[in-house]
């Protein structure tokens, strides 16, 4: 035995993680992936109307947000659906609950090794975009764009993460992996489509009770809702699926504390399901 | 090795009083009494569904009794080291990141994962990626992953279900290597033959219960096997004496394992032969009486009475299976 070693459980965890992420190839995977979306997006975005031009700097982050609205749950969700499950069906989990690391850091350690991950992937694909976008058009302005695309980078964080926890509630509640994807995707459909089109049919159908105070509490239910309105609040933009935001008083601060929130409530209820898991 | 064979084997490291673990109205163990010596192998035998697994988790603390008492001796924090059934462990890291991973987390110097790489002869595969190892491999790297902390006590749960004869043999060495430092070992498997030439005690357990624990040679006399004593031309050689041609069958002297010493002095003594084999019951044979006592008493109706109703195996083994009549089976 060597005391001079004391590296914290968590941090072994998170670094397990994020060399199995590396090594399988799925940041370069997503991160491509990503890459290409937002480039095709910003360069090539105007070309279904015929022509070629780069659009406003609120035109792009509408555009690049509600494109990344559904790929980057997806993405957390394949990162996190088997987690637990698939340790579990080769035996590791059981393994590791031997060992002297708690429940918690190994939770807690799964989590910050799939965040950076998330983190990395985002943060190169999207910063790249952004550093080409700078340096290609020479239209827009340097603080603007950095500050557009911090909102959209650390927001797009913060829904990885909320995406990665339900990730796993799943994994940790399921016998099978294929149940653990099965109901991810139910769950992306739900968050991801299903709300957001019931919310704008709640908000065109202009219900009586539909106030302010009932629509943000609508938008802060779901925070794929959360994201969209932080990137899109503000904005000059007539998009259909975001123009209820431009009735939005919502603080992007406290959009942000929520969606925080939601992704600290979730790891909550990982952590109890994961206490009681035999 | 810390632990030398000094350590006072007499003193179990582990031992369990009275346990029962419940969940919620299955009954995983009932009244379960079981002991862990140092520099002892113990094969922890049972059908599958017996317990054992339970057992073994109660042992690691992954479930708390739901009675009984749980003892450690010296009241420190037990050293364990765990090899789960067909566990796969990372394949997309290589041999020694998994078991950097694991030494890691039980802060182990990493010296101590290039010793064991080259101990369990993986220095040659420890860059390559885990889905390239074979079987055994991976057992090999499971069993230097159970003992990176030098244990107290070792529990492997069927580390060889799977592998060839000879990374078979090539475990139990480790195993044995293990104990004569004075580590406790124990061994839940199904492979008897091979586990009979290294164990010192076995637990035998049947639906949650204690069927019974010993010596191998305990274990023979409880279950009343005869033993065989062969030798050639057996009838012309035992012609004349009434006594032993009562006691030939098949070609073979059969007695009891309590008659044997005194049979073998009488052979030598009366009859002048030396050039006899004695095959005792193997751990196959106990184990198989044993369950099918179970068996038979599980099946049986009141009418059909099981084989042996006189023994005191018998009685024991009604007073906990007989209430449980007619459920379950046994493989």
């Amino acid at each position: 035995m060597n005391s001079r070693i004391s590296t914290s459980p968590i941090v072994i965890v998170a670094n397990k993680e994020l060399r199995d992420s590396l090594r399988n190839r799925w940041v370069l995977f997503m991160g491509s992936l990503f890459l290409l979306l937002s480039l095709s997006i910003t360069f090539a975005g105007s070309a279904v109307r015929g022509e070629f031009v780069l659009p406003a700097l609120t035109q792009l982050m509408s555009n690049l947000s509600t494109v990344s609205v559904f790929i980057i749950p997806l993405a957390a969700i394949l990162l996190s659906y088997d987690s637990f499950i698939g340790e579990q069906e080769s035996g590791t989990l059981l393994l590791l609950l031997t060992y002297p690391i708690s429940r918690t850091q190994i939770l807690i350690g799964k989590l910050i090794g799939h965040s950076v991950v998330m983190m990395i992937t985002i943060s190169c694909s999207f910063g790249l975009t952004a550093i080409l976008l700078y340096f290609v058009s020479g239209k827009y302005d340097a603080i603007e764009l950095l500050n557009a695309f911090v909102v959209f980078i650390t927001s797009s964080y913060l829904l990885a993460a909320y995406f990665i926890v339900l990730g796993y509630i799943v994994s940790l509640s399921v016998t099978e992996k294929a149940k653990a994807v099965a109901g991810l995707l139910f769950l992306w459909f739900l968050f991801v489509l299903v709300y957001d089109l019931l919310f704008l049919a709640i908000l065109v159908a202009d219900f009586s009770f539909v106030g302010e105070r009932v629509t943000h509490v609508l938008i802060a239910l779901n925070p794929t809702d959360l994201y969209r309105a932080i990137n899109v609040i503000n904005l000059d933009d007539t998009n259909a699926s975001v123009f209820f935001v431009n009735d939005v008083t919502l603080n992007k601060g406290v959009m942000y504390l929520v969606t925080a929130a939601w992704v600290g409530c979730l790891t909550a209820v990982s952590l109890k399901i994961f206490k009681y898991k035999h | 090795m810390s632990h030398s064979l000094a350590v006072c084997q007499s003193q179990p490291i582990v031992s369990l009083t009275d346990v029962c673990l419940q969940f919620g109205d299955f009954a995983a163990l009932t009244k379960v009494d079981f002991e862990i010596f140092p520099g002892q192998t113990l094969a922890l035998l049972g059908h599958n569904g017996a317990g054992k697994s339970s057992l073994i988790k109660l042992i690691l603390g992954l479930y708390q009794p739901t009675r009984g008492q749980i003892n450690i001796a010296d009241k420190k924090q037990l050293n364990l080291g765990y090899l789960p059934e067909d566990v796969s462990f990372y394949d997309k890291l290589t041999g020694k990141e998994v078991l950097s991973y694991f030494a890691a987390l039980k802060q182990v110097n990493p010296s101590k994962v290039n010793q064991l790489i080259e101990e369990f002869e993986l220095g040659y595969a420890q860059h390559r990626p885990l889905k390239t190892y074979s079987k055994g491999m991976k057992q090999r790297l499971g069993v230097a992953q159970a003992i990176l902390s030098e244990p107290q006590v070792l529990l492997l749960d069927e580390p060889t279900v799977g592998l060839d004869p000879q990374a078979s043999q090539f475990l139990y060495k480790k195993i044995d290597q293990l104990k004569h430092q004075g580590c406790a070992v124990v061994v839940c498997t199904h492979e008897l033959a091979m586990i009979e030439q290294h164990l010192d005690r076995a637990f035998l357990m049947a639906k949650g219960h204690k069927l019974a624990s010993g010596t191998l040679s305990e274990l023979r006399k409880l279950s009343g096997l005869n033993t065989h004593i062969t030798m050639t031309a057996i009838e012309q050689r035992i012609k004349g004496d009434r006594y032993l041609q009562s006691l030939c069958r098949d070609n073979a002297l059969e007695v009891g394992t309590n008659q044997r010493d005194e049979m073998i002095k009488y052979l030598v003594a009366t009859k002048n032969i030396t050039d006899f084999n004695v095959l005792e019951p193997s751990l196959m044979d106990v184990y198989r009486y044993f369950m099918r006592q179970v068996f038979e008493l599980e099946t049986s109706a009141a009418t059909v009475q099981p084989s042996r109703t006189d023994t005191p195996l018998f009685q024991q083994l009604l007073r906990y299976f007989k209430p449980q009549v007619g459920k379950g089976h046994y493989e």
